[in-house]
């Protein structure tokens, strides 16, 4: 294992040497080494760089240091309840001791089907900045994700920070998850979706995330968001819509469920999602 | 494989020992300092049989490598009561028959003692929530609700605030 000094270091070391896997606090990364799924020949460790734990906001934009725990995202004062989104995916992501140490950079490079806080990030638009010791680069997440455990991330660069803008008083931002426990449970599927009403409470932007849109990658439903845009938020809307979401899923089984289950909570999780915002924005949705 | 000198404090003791890089937090504090009450369960980070305490915060000791450790202060299960005086979660855990097979004790009084240390008066809800991650395959839970409200009455009736 290597332990850099600082972040030039860092960027100086992952440069040089090839082959090398970055560990945030662990607790994806450790479990994966020891199944033999991650065979690094050299770790390093971020885990001793604080500069990366932080939530700032400047110019209606969030940044989150990619070594920001969920506990630490779910405490930031910037975080009010307008990202009780976040509490949302927190309550059930796992117990504190995992909440604890699983951190935000961690999470989007696990890039695993799993994740929950990935379709957050999602629905936020989210960017991600990415150093190396040539040069950063800035991506939206959407293009960040290129598969299933698979990044985009070079050998030489490090994630460093995601950011998206603030959310404002017209919009909300929810998440729910289906699986077969209360707490620690992997998610069979999940959803996020944002709402920004228009002046005349019609839906004026709507964004809707799963971690398998198509197969096990985490994206987005651009279809059905197509078709809910600028329509007004009533019961005949959504249940149009629903016809599109059950089309536009490429749902897939393995061990957890099947496709057709998936294919069957799908809809009723999307519908329990939008209540949630439309309930943070105080509209009673009745679907 | 490379060896690193980890620095750190467990239960009040500074300690300085070298550390391979596989070597979990859980191997170093069982296997080298001799702390056999945190125990092992799962390894996956699925039971958290292995909660101990980490600046503060509580952290499954599997799913830590022991350098990533450096510079931190550790608290597990050895650094709460004695046999003679038993921390009030202690008494109070023996009290409400909330200890039965006993291997997710230490794990559960260092998940109720965070709890404690950081909101004495906890609601049920509360309780329920700092424990939800650690697995008790004996005693359906209720039991450890009742001996966490009991102790934090304790705590809070005789001032007691232990911050180790």
């Amino acid at each position: 294992m290597y332990v850099p000094e600082d972040v030039n270091d860092l960027l100086s070391y992952l440069d040089n040497y090839q082959d090398t896997q970055l560990i945030a606090n662990g607790s994806d990364l450790i479990n994966r080494i020891q199944r033999g799924q991650v065979k690094p020949r050299t770790l390093v460790d971020l885990s001793g760089l604080s500069e990366f734990n932080y939530v700032r906001s400047s110019k209606g934009t969030i940044r989150i240091g990619s070594l920001t725990t969920i506990q630490d995202l779910i405490s930031s004062p910037l975080l009010g309840r307008r990202y009780d989104v976040f509490r949302d995916v927190a309550r059930i992501f796992g117990g504190p001791s995992i909440v604890n140490v699983a951190t935000v950079g961690g999470n989007i490079c696990a890039a695993s089907s799993s994740e929950d806080l990935i379709p957050v990030l999602l629905v936020l638009n989210a960017k991600v900045k990415l150093m190396s010791k040539r040069g950063d680069r800035l991506l939206d997440l959407e293009d960040f994700l290129i598969g299933k455990r698979q990044t985009a991330l070079r050998p030489n660069e490090v994630l460093t920070e995601t950011m998206f803008d603030e959310i404002d008083e017209q919009s909300a931002c929810a998440f729910e998850k289906i699986g077969i426990r209360n707490s620690l449970i992997i998610a069979l599927l999940n959803c996020s979706v944002y709402l920004k009403l228009s002046a005349n409470r019609d839906i004026g932007a709507i964004r809707i995330a799963t971690n398998r849109v198509s197969g096990k990658i985490p994206s987005r439903a651009k279809s059905t968001e197509t078709e809910l845009m600028g329509k007004p938020l009533t019961k005949e809307t959504v249940e149009r819509s629903i016809t599109t979401l059950k089309n536009e899923l490429q749902l897939s089984s393995d061990f957890r469920a099947s496709k057709q289950y998936r294919h069957e909570v799908a809809p009723v999780l999307f519908k329990r999602t939008l209540i949630k915002c439309s309930e943070r924005l105080g509209e009673k949705l009745d679907v | 494989m490379s060896r690193h000198l980890l620095r750190f404090n467990v239960n009040g003791h500074d300690h300085a020992l070298v550390v391979e890089s596989h070597e979990r937090l859980l191997d170093v504090l069982r296997d080298r300092l001799g702390l056999k009450g945190t125990k092992e369960g799962c390894s996956t980070g699925d039971c958290g049989i292995c909660a101990v305490i980490m600046d503060g915060r509580l952290v499954n000791s599997c799913l830590v490598l022991a350098i990533q450790a450096r510079n931190k202060k550790i608290t597990t299960i050895e650094a709460v009561g004695t046999a003679e005086d038993p921390h009030p979660l202690q008494r109070e855990f023996i009290k409400w028959n909330a200890a039965q097979c006993g291997f997710c004790t230490p794990a559960m009084i260092l998940a109720s003692k965070n709890l404690l240390d950081n909101n004495p008066s906890p609601t049920d809800q509360e309780i329920l929530e700092a424990i939800r991650g650690i697995l008790c395959r004996c005693t359906g839970y209720y039991s450890f609700v009742r001996a966490v409200k009991a102790a934090a009455q304790e705590m809070r009736k005789s001032g007691i605030e232990d911050h180790p």
